[in-house]
């Protein structure tokens, strides 16, 4: 059994076979085992696909929905590729690096606006007016604090000790 | 040879998103800057002698405690909440014989002179973004310390 003959088996089973064709296939399932076989997984493979899939109908003809079909395919062969027009090299050059050029200046903006670059503005600027003082810096960046630690001797109000140079 | 046009509106929109960003994110340029000075005492004893001591401000106190300091405990001694304009600068009385000058240098950044009796200890000049703190201390008597936290009010 050849393939013709199985693609023949196949459109008599779905009643496309005119008179002489189908007479001719039934002639041959008469004898041929394998032809029956064929046919029988025909008719299973048909029934389990029943309850599952519906019959899809043509709005139109079967030859007129080819056709259109092969119309596609023959504009789409004898097509032309779309070529997007050639820009010029400048353009080409300025249109992406105009944009990340953009992009870098606000960057570098907000880098600078959030503090990022002005190493200078975290660091505190001390200036120590005592001549027996001094003063040191520390930076916590996790808590956003900055400490200037000066070695001014301080007093409180309930210390016992009275020293001229307080700070409270 | 292909030629692939690269369009630089997805570009463009994050430049404008980012510059928007920075518009926002970015502090006051003008006008005042309103400000809280606390004047803090720094202790490892329980209670504070002084009943007018109040607790510290729970978000300063966290902070402190943080910071690599030896004492437990920080009372507040005063609190005062004032406004600079730009350019200006405010003198505030913290105790009686602590004082600070407070100058709005612009651009969210103070310069904090501090007195002691009179007496200028040190200038510092930083940058006071909102949620940061400049915290100056020093030692005081009995192994306490004084401390003037320097913060942005709301």
């Amino acid at each position: 059994m050849n393939a013709e003959f199985q693609l023949k088996l196949q459109a008599h089973f779905d009643g496309e076979l005119s008179g002489p064709e189908a007479q001719e296939v039934e002639a041959a399932l008469a004898s041929d085992v394998e032809a029956r076989a064929l046919l029988a997984e025909l008719r299973n493979t048909c029934g389990a696909l029943a309850g599952f899939e519906s019959e899809i109908k043509l709005p139109e003809a079967r030859e007129f929905y080819w056709s259109k079909i092969q119309r596609e395919i023959q504009r789409q062969e004898q097509g032309q590729p779309v070529r997007p027009t050639p820009l010029p090299w400048w353009r080409r050059f300025l249109l992406p690096s105009g944009a990340f050029a953009a992009v870098a200046i606000a960057g570098l903006l907000a880098a600078h606006q959030i503090g990022w670059l002005s190493g200078g503005a975290r660091a505190p600027q001390v200036e120590i007016f005592l001549a027996d003082s001094g003063a040191m810096t520390y930076r916590d960046e996790l808590e956003r604090t900055t400490v200037v630690w000066f070695s001014y001797p301080g007093e409180n109000e309930f210390a016992d000790a009275t020293a001229d140079d307080t700070i409270q | 040879m292909k030629y692939y046009q690269i369009s630089a509106l997805p570009l463009g929109l994050l430049a404008i998103i980012a510059l928007l960003v920075t518009a926002l994110v970015s502090p006051a340029r003008a006008g005042e800057i309103k400000l809280e000075a606390q004047l803090i005492w720094g202790t490892n004893d329980e209670k504070s002698p002084d009943p007018k001591h109040k607790a510290v401000d729970p978000k300063v106190e966290k902070k402190l405690k943080k910071l690599p300091f030896k004492w437990q405990n920080y009372f507040e001694v005063n609190r005062q909440k004032f406004a600079v304009a730009q350019g200006e600068t405010k003198k505030i009385v913290l105790s009686k014989d602590c004082e600070i000058k407070v100058r709005n240098a612009g651009n969210n950044a103070v310069e904090l002179q501090i007195f002691g009796k009179g007496e200028s200890v040190g200038k510092i000049s930083q940058a006071l973004p909102k949620e940061e703190l400049l915290v100056t201390g020093g030692n005081a008597a009995n192994f306490t310390s004084w401390f003037v936290v320097l913060q942005q009010s709301e």
